[in-house]
């Protein structure tokens, strides 16, 4: 009787005490930021097979950010993960030929609050099976901090051939 | 195993040997069991306690009990088919006994929740345990078996919509909690989050949930508790009976019924049961969802896509002998249900609307189809205080998930005609499971019970279609188990248990069917992936618990500490794929160890004069609690850029408990209050200070019933509001979201009309009443921000029947 009186009030001290002196934890997401002029590329825009654009967005976190990944694929099909509020014009739905596909992961320098990858990429003109399919792609951004907490952007583009 | 079983028989003969000494014994207890037609019971079962003496009727119906000692008794006298009766005898001399027994209507049966059995079981068992009865089934009907059962205290669901939940017991889920159904462990897809229950909610009569570990009788598994579901339904001799049972659910415009029909001639019964339901989208108090930042427009606040229908079989038949009972249960549940459009694959926009809002009844891609085939037959013999209890099983759980193709990461744009399974299978998972389990319990002395058991189980997993998330394979484990329950006063009891379990899990290597580009130092090279590989893990185990009972007249305490063990699933052993519902892609660990659990329980009860409080505190510790740990990098060739998870292990340090009291306001006016409570810390590892996944949050329910005088043709009417309030939950962990608390109130009533002599008994409620937008913090559907389901009104009609057979 003795015993199990004393586990009860055993019990309650643990809850007490847990309930006091915890140590805050991080649960903030990052966040990608492309609303600033030169953001590049932001909802409905185009890039072209074969020159060079600037991957300009500014990444945030409020305690670490850890690493992005950026992955390019079709949306000749009209499936859809956009995050974006405005909804660009999508050309007819047609069968994928030979579509671009991208996925590549970067890190990012450790220690930083704030990151602004400014990134040259450029995408080829095709490959072993012949010219890339042009029309409407997806540019999906994935961040995460270090604590594992992640922030998704889905972008609607277009990849096009440049009219010579 | 012969080691084991060497190992476990001298345990068996130790301990026997120590608690068999003589005592002294005088008085003989005796009598006569009969039936209600005054002819003689044969096989009856005679349980004196405290000693658990059991002894079975002869072909006259005759028993006796020798060798007793002075004293006060409760005797226990069941018979399948008939009501269990229960007396008090007080024994200071030889004493003779005639027994009538009444039969029992099973299907009109109402037990009460504090039936006698239920009441010793309270007081004499060391774990805690909630019983629920077919009456508390009925009055909670809902979409699911499990989402009735979350009245309980402690108990939650993880749900899937409207009509999928998996239970949830003091914060633990999926492969931590056992779902057993006529002695077998219920075996289909717990791991997945958008995989329910397989089973039907009507062919259910009884439920027991245990909270805490229980590896000790169920092996693997059973960390967080059991629930246990059990088929009474043999029926009274000469007699045919039934029931029509009809349900409807305006939320998502639910209709259902299921017919039983139950015969049973002298030693052997039939009973049959057809259950059928079908169900649209469900409703929402909202017209919008916000998946990942897009808005999702939902017509006339339909979830897209979320109907479904289930089409159930079962059959029951066995012998009832004397001292021998063997009954097999045969059924087959079948369900087709869509999964929210909009969600599935985060395809959010460019659903194609049209088609799926011209009707809310049909069910469109994305859908799964799953089919559970399930054989058992359960016996149990019973000689001179020896009891042997036996299981046999055979699963097939057979489950395909369709959706439109889309050729995400590195697959091909179109789909080749030259694959063995469909573009639009996305996942297929045939599982086959063997189980086996042999139980024998003894009394040797007044004192001492000793129920030792072995068990047995195979499961073969098949997997098919384009995704791929967790391997084949094949998996045996095996465990045997040896329990003692000692007798120290009239109202103390002392539990010892000790269980050993092996295990072996053999997973077949998974290539890709697409190439990707795999960058090496010769340049990028298309390689089909290997997902999974070859790999063979075996795991072995001690596991044991020690209780103690003590009884003071109105009140009753019990402690139990017990270690209990989870063996990894191929899950999270070699999982290598990603799941595009949450852009993760999830990794195993082929190095995992069994996850170990210690947990402390302490429950006390009070009851008096028209009020009962119980208190269940607990205290838990994980050496090492398996968990899919978000990092922060990417993988660019397996996991198509998606952010990587991996299964990993922490030491989790948790507790909590439940607190319910029930006071009686007068004659006809009760009330009742259930608060539950559950904290979770990780104490190593990357995610160290962060809670758990499906942390329940606090909440409280607060209940007020009017049970009035029977009316007329109208007998056991009642009136109950129940008030749930429940706490914010933001206590999480990636990628879960905070969740804001809320309040629900929900209205129930009903009856049982008795029109000349049928009964039909009525059971309506009304759900989330104000009709409030809220988010359920354990719901799959959380993270794109589905609120729960809005009002909706249940209705529910049972009606019986029984007739004698002319002999």
């Amino acid at each position: 009787m003795r015993a199990a009186r004393f586990l009860v009030f055993y019990l309650f001290a643990i809850l007490i005490f847990q309930a006091c002196g915890k140590e805050e934890i991080d649960d903030k997401k990052p966040e990608i930021d492309i609303n600033f002029s030169g953001a590049f590329p932001v909802n409905c825009d185009t890039i072209y097979f074969g020159e060079p654009y600037l991957f300009n967005a500014v990444f945030k976190d409020n305690a670490e950010l850890g690493a992005y990944s950026i992955e390019v694929h079709h949306n000749f099909d009209h499936h859809a993960h956009s995050t974006e509020v405005t909804v660009c014009e999508l050309w007819p739905v047609k069968p994928a030929v030979n579509p671009y596909v991208f996925i590549k992961s970067y890190s990012i320098p450790s220690g930083s609050t704030v990151y602004a990858p400014n990134l040259e990429m450029v995408i080829s003109t095709g490959n072993a099976n012949g010219e890339f399919d042009e029309g409407d792609y997806h540019f999906f951004i994935s961040l995460t901090d270090k604590e594992g907490w992640s922030t998704q952007k889905g972008l609607s583009i277009k990849i096009l051939k440049r009219e010579l | 195993m012969q080691l084991f079983l060497r190992r476990y028989l001298i345990l068996y003969i130790l301990l026997t040997a120590s608690f068999s000494s003589v005592y002294s014994q005088n008085f003989e207890l005796s009598g006569k069991v009969s039936d209600e037609n005054s002819k003689p019971l044969p096989g009856a079962l005679i349980v004196l306690m405290p000693g658990q003496k059991a002894v079975a009727t002869d072909a006259m119906g005759l028993f006796s009990l020798k060798d007793l000692q002075k004293g006060d008794y409760t005797m226990k006298i069941s018979f399948l088919g008939y009501k269990t009766e229960s007396r008090q005898v007080t024994l200071h001399d030889n004493l003779h006994l005639g027994i009538s027994m009444t039969p029992q209507r099973t299907t009109l049966q109402e037990v009460e929740i504090r039936d006698n059995s239920i009441e010793t079981r309270k007081r004499e068992n060391a774990l805690h345990s909630e019983v629920v009865n077919d009456a508390f089934l009925r009055q909670n009907l809902g979409g699911s078996l499990m989402k009735s059962l979350e009245r309980l205290p402690g108990v939650s669901t993880i749900d899937i919509g409207a009509g999928q939940s998996k239970p949830v017991i003091r914060g633990l889920g999926f492969n931590r909690v056992v779902v057993v159904e006529n002695g077998v462990k219920h075996e289909g897809q717990q791991w997945g989050s958008d995989h329910g229950l397989e089973i039907d909610q009507f062919a259910v009569e009884s439920i027991e949930v245990i909270k805490g570990p229980a590896s000790l009788m169920y092996g693997s598994d059973a960390i967080g508790g059991i629930v246990d579901l059990k088929q009474s339904g043999i029926p009274a001799n000469n007699t045919i009976g039934g029931s029509v049972d009809f349900i409807g659910k305006t939320n998502n415009d639910l209709i259902g019924s299921s017919v039983s029909v139950l015969t049973r001639k002298n030693s052997l019964y039939l009973s049959l049961r057809a259950t059928v339901l079908d169900y649209a989208d469900y409703k929402v108090p909202t017209d919008s969802v916000d998946i990942y930042s897009f808005r999702a427009p939902l017509f006339r606040n339909n979830l897209r896509n979320t109907a479904g229908n289930e089409q159930n079989i079962h059959a029951s038949f066995g012998l009832v002998k004397s001292n021998y009972v063997s009954r097999f249960f045969i059924s087959r549940i079948s369900s087709i249900n869509g999964f929210f459009a909009n969600a599935h694959g985060l395809e959010p926009r460019r659903v194609d609307t049209a088609l799926h809002d011209a009707s809310s009844r049909d069910i469109n891609y994305p859908y799964q189809e799953v089919k559970h085939f399930k054989a058992v037959n359960k016996s149990e013999w019973t000689k001179n205080g020896l009891r042997i209890e036996s299981e046999l099983g055979f699963q097939r759980n057979y489950r395909q998930e369709y959706s439109q193709y889309v050729d995400h990461g590195y697959m091909p744009p179109i789909f080749p005609d030259s694959m063995d399974f469909p573009s639009d299978l996305e996942r297929e998972f045939e599982k086959h499971i063997y189980s086996a389990n042999l139980k024998g319990s003894y009394t040797f002395n007044e004192k001492l019970l000793v129920t030792s058991g072995l068990s047995f189980e195979h499961q073969n997993n098949r997997i098919g279609g384009r995704g791929f998330m967790i391997p084949a394979y094949r998996q045996t484990a095996g465990g045997a188990f040896l329990y003692g329950k000692y007798t120290l006063s009239e109202r103390s009891f002392l539990h010892l248990g000790l269980r050993t379990d092996v295990g072996m899990i053999n997973t077949d290597a998974y290539n890709d069917w697409y190439p990707s580009p795999e960058e090496t130092l010769n340049g990028t090279n298309d390689t089909f992936l290997l997902r999974a590989p070859d790999l063979t893990k075996s795991f072995s185990n001690l596991s044991w618990s020690v209780g103690y009972n003590y009884n003071f007249d109105n009140l009753f305490l019990k402690a139990n500490l017990g270690k209990s063990f989870r063996m990894p699933i191929a899950k999270e052993l070699a999982a290598n794929g990603v799941n595009y519902h949450h852009f993760s892609y999830e990794v195993g660990n082929p190095d995992l160890n069994p996850e170990i659990s210690y947990q402390l329980d302490i429950s006390t009860e009070y009851s008096g004069n028209g009020i009962a409080v119980g208190f269940t505190p607990f205290v838990n510790y994980f050496t090492n609690y398996i968990y899919l740990n978000p990092g922060f990098e990417h993988d660019q060739l397996y996991g198509n850029g998606n952010q990587i998870f991996n299964y990993t292990e922490s030491s989790v340090f948790r507790y909590g408990g439940e607190i319910h009291a029930h006071f009686d306001l007068g004659k006809t006016l009760k009330s009742g209050v259930i608060g539950e409570y559950v904290y979770s810390e990780q104490l190593s590892g990357d995610k160290k200070g962060f809670t758990l996944p499906f942390s329940p949050p606090a909440s409280l329910l607060l209940n007020l019933k009017y049970v009035p005088k029977n009316f007329n043709f109208i007998e056991k009417p009642y009136f109950s509001i129940d008030y749930k309030l429940t706490a914010p939950q933001n206590k999480i962990v990636p990628p879960e979201e905070k969740t804001k608390g809320y309040q629900v109130i929900n209205l129930s009533a009903g009856a049982d009309i008795k029109i000349k002599k049928q009964l039909i008994s009525v059971n309506i409620q009304l759900q989330n009443l104000m009709n409030q937008k809220y988010f359920n913090h354990m719901s799959y559907y959380r993270l794109i921000n589905v609120p729960e389901p809005g009002r909706s009104l249940i209705v529910g009609i049972s009606i019986p029947f029984e007739h004698d057979i002319n002999e």
